[in-house]
């Protein structure tokens, strides 16, 4: 069993309210945080190699210790709840079953960063998830952990919730911002950064739920504690939500040493592949990740052991690797078509193109308009590299990542599996009515 | 045109969790209210009253509601089926659900039913991948559908 620190308590009965989830042991961290310089919060989180959960893993310490603090001005904490990645839902399920965890962890990092005033940006879909930290704020602000002089330490606070409205641009911290002051959510040109100028121009962080959520351990543990979970730069837990062609689809908190094959195929995660059938391949961390084919997922190019971590899983690069991202892990089955869920995906990137650059603007368009008629039966081998040209011209020349996490699933498919894309052009019939099955790209496992 | 009492009071308190002069921030929040009150979809008369409450140019609000998915601008049916069509779900067989919606609703997508109870959206991932095939019915996630869930669900709204 993988140490759990985040999700110990999930299943307690009534955890979401504050009698249960103060007799667990809730809250102690802010009363010890409390007592604490802000500073020192941020050394402590620093020194526990705590990573940035929402999918660049960038060190939250440092993060935080970029905040520009120029006197007189409101500095703000903003979680990011917004959630969209295809394939990622573990936010969703930490602030469903413990909003307490989330809440208490805003209210220290608050703390830490000195924002007096904290906002969570929450996807609007989730309307009943709102509901639930609604009911934890009135709870907490009940007891005294929120408002003014949170338990006589002279430090004020209040969280409120940001319902958005669909869009998946949002996620992207600039985008959210924008969001969040009553705009379209188009990205910022980058610098200025949000540690400088954010929030209404104020100096603000920005931090996913999960990562917010960890921080309270850190504080109760000790940074150290937290950094010895795990292995190399890749410390403490993560939250997967595993979904696809798997028998136990959910959200699972790893310690980040076990396999991938452990992962996919032991009862304690996934339960291994459904219905009998081969795994073919693997998205490993969000729809914006390079897809895997399952002989580069279960080992890497140089054979060893892939395992579930920020380095391991990108041993290799793009050329045999992939992402950790925001551990959304999608596993597909020996009867799923590569073309066709490239396509999807380059529908989605397509539809939620923010439209101000016009690489992405018109580059997602033109790839979902190419795999379109290759899915039908009607490219041409001149499409392939066509794709793979367009994609290229994307990646680096725009205003916010979405054009690269657009590019970067048509490359590794494109990349690995490149015979099923020729196989549907050369057999436009057949590819209507049939998938290319698992061809070359699960050896590995069929023998063994 | 006006908020009812309950939303007013609603609409002034999301005001107060923004600085002051920071009002246009509320507008996202205050346009899903108006949406639920109105009918479900935001008439342009509906637009500018929100923005004459939080005092912008009527064309700020047109361009966030035009920006969202969330938001609809012209009528929708009592019931809306928004069914996640995204890679996750579309390996677990949305494909099948949306077409046995069409088939029982005898409408495609983005139609109302001539009865005015359904209408068929697609949307992109709504966070559920885990529990797929899904979709959004009001504020409830319906998950792992099936061709038998579908007709339960479209018995519930006709009951
Ligand atoms: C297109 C796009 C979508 C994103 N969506 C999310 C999201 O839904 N949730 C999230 O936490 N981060 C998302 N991010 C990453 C954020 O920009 C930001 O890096 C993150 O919230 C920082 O928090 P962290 O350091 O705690 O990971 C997205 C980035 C991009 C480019
Ligand atoms: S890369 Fe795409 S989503 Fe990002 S700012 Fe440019 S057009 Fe918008
Ligand atoms: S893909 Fe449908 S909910 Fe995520």
């Amino acid at each position: 069993m993988s140490k759990k620190i985040l999700l110990e308590k999930a299943n307690v009965e009534n955890i979401q309210t504050m009698e249960v989830y103060r007799r667990e042991g809730g809250y102690r961290s802010l009363e010890k945080a409390l007592k604490m310089a802000p500073n020192d919060i941020v050394e402590e989180v620093k020194r526990s190699g705590l990573r940035g959960r929402g999918g660049a893993g960038f060190p939250t310490g440092l993060k935080w210790s970029f905040l520009a603090k120029p006197e007189g001005v409101e500095r703000y904490l903003v979680c990011n709840a917004d959630e969209s990645e295809p394939g990622t839902f573990k936010d969703r399920y930490l602030m469903e079953f413990l909003p307490h965890l989330l809440i208490e962890g805003m209210i220290v990092s608050s703390f830490a960063v000195g924002s007096n005033v904290s906002y969570i940006y929450i996807r609007g879909e989730y309307e009943w998830v709102t509901d639930i930290l609604d009911a934890a704020i009135d709870e907490a602000r009940k007891a005294g952990f929120l408002g003014k002089n949170i338990l006589g330490s002279g430090f004020d606070c209040e969280i409120y919730i940001h319902r958005g409205a669909g869009a998946y641009i949002c996620g992207e911290e600039t985008g959210l911002l924008e969001s969040l002051e009553g705009k379209r959510g188009l990205p910022r040109i980058k610098p200025p950064f949000p540690a400088v100028k954010g929030l209404w121009d104020c100096p603000t962080v920005v931090n996913n739920v999960e990562t917010i959520a960890s921080v309270v351990s850190i504080i109760n543990e000790g940074g150290d504690a937290y950094a010895r979970i795990g292995v190399g730069k890749s410390t403490g837990t993560k939250l997967i939500s595993a979904c696809g062609n798997i028998n136990k689809p959910g959200v699972y908190e790893i310690d980040m040493t076990i396999s991938v094959e452990e992962f996919i195929y032991s009862d304690e995660y996934c339960g291994g592949i459904a219905n009998g059938k081969k795994l073919k391949a693997c998205v490993p961390g969000g729809s914006s990740v390079p897809i895997l084919p399952a002989s580069l997922l279960l080992t890497t190019a140089k054979g060893e052991k892939r395992l579930m971590n920020y380095e391991s899983l990108s041993d290799g690069g793009f050329a045999t690797g992939s992402m950790m991202g925001s551990g959304g892990f999608e596993v597909l089955d020996e009867d799923q078509c590569i073309v066709r869920h490239t396509l999807s995906l380059a529908r989605f990137y397509h539809h939620e193109s923010c439209g101000q650059c016009s690489p992405c603007r018109e580059g997602t368009g033109w790839m979902e308009k190419i795999l379109q008629k290759i899915e039908h039966g009607k490219g041409e081998m001149k499409d392939i590299d066509l794709l793979w040209d367009i994609q290229r011209k994307i990646e680096g020349n725009t205003i916010c990542p979405l054009g690269e996490a657009a590019a970067w699933p048509v490359a590794a498919a494109i990349r690995h599996f490149r015979d099923e894309f020729e196989w549907h052009i050369l057999n436009p019939k057949e590819c209507l009515v049939r998938n290319y099955g698992l061809g070359k790209y699960a050896e590995a496992l069929i023998t063994s | 045109m006006e908020f009812s009492n309950d939303s007013l009071k609603k609409v002034h308190e999301l005001i107060s969790h923004y600085p002051e002069g920071k009002q246009k921030s509320a507008l996202l929040p205050i346009l899903h209210i108006a949406q639920k009150e109105f009918d479900g979809w935001l008439d342009v008369p509906v637009m500018d009253y929100v923005a004459s409450i939080l005092n912008i140019e009527p064309i700020e609000v047109y361009e966030v509601a035009t920006f969202y998915s969330m938001f609809n601008l012209k009528p929708v049916g009592k019931y809306v089926f928004e069914v996640c069509q995204t890679g996750p779900c579309m390996v677990k067989g949305s494909d099948d659900i949306i077409s046995y919606i069409k088939e029982k609703l005898d409408i495609s997508v983005g139609e109302t039913t001539p009865d005015g109870l359904f209408t068929l959206k697609t949307v992109e991932c709504l966070g559920a991948c885990g529990y797929a095939p899904m979709m959004q019915l009001g504020k409830t996630y319906r998950e792992h559908l099936s061709k038998e869930k579908v007709d339960a669900i479209i018995a519930e709204c006709k009951n």
